[in-house]
């Protein structure tokens, strides 16, 4: 085994890593706010971690290419994707993304 | 076959989210739902390079286009009318 294998075997064993513990994150957290933040990582860091180990096996070639492509529309992706989910969570929470000109969402003052 | 290695390990490290999208409630669900589309991302790519088919990286990268696009249209239908 060669030292770019064993760099690669190094990257994905972490991208595996990122995958399994955020998974076990999404799992244990009570709301999906709290779950959202566990996405991040599989979504931008471990496929990062992925392109680099293809990189380093493959070296430049057609394969690191397409890696680095979908990687691009991962990370363009991600963060319009979490901000839409927050916003649709709280709307169906609340009615409204806006807070109240008293400060409190729409539901918090039906509540009250 | 690392690459695949680390394919099948992730598949199996996506159950934790998948029991959340089977069970949870509708926008855990949905957050579930983005996280597991995320990593499949991954693993069409691994195992693209894995069984060393340039061709299927293609899928790879139409998965994370689509990604963007049905998950946007998705959480806006859950927002206004589901």
């Amino acid at each position: 085994m060669i030292a770019r294998d064993i760099v690669a075997d190094v990257l994905l064993g972490l991208a595996v890593l990122i995958v399994i513990t955020s998974s076990v994150g999404v799992l244990v957290m009570r709301d999906p706010y709290q779950k959202l933040h566990f996405v991040t990582p599989a979504a931008l860091v471990a496929p990062f971690l992925v392109a680099l180990a293809v990189l380093v096996q493959m070296g430049l070639y057609e394969n690191t290419g397409e890696t680095c492509v979908a990687l691009v529309f991962m990370g363009v992706a991600g963060p319009f994707l979490s901000h839409a989910t927050v916003r649709a969570i709280r709307v169906r929470q609340t009615g409204d993304w806006r807070l109240g000109q008293d400060g409190r969402a729409v539901a918090e003052r039906e509540d009250a | 076959m690392a690459f695949v290695a680390a394919a099948i390990a992730m598949l199996v490290g996506i159950i934790p989210a998948g029991i959340v999208l089977c069970r949870a409630s509708l926008m855990a669900a949905v957050v579930a739902y983005e996280f597991i589309t995320s990593v499949m991302v991954m693993v069409l790519a691994l195992l693209a390079q894995g069984f060393q088919r340039s061709g299927l990286f293609e899928l790879a990268v139409l998965l994370a286009v689509l990604m963007f696009g049905s998950g946007l249209v998705f959480v806006r239908a859950l927002e206004r009318w589901l």
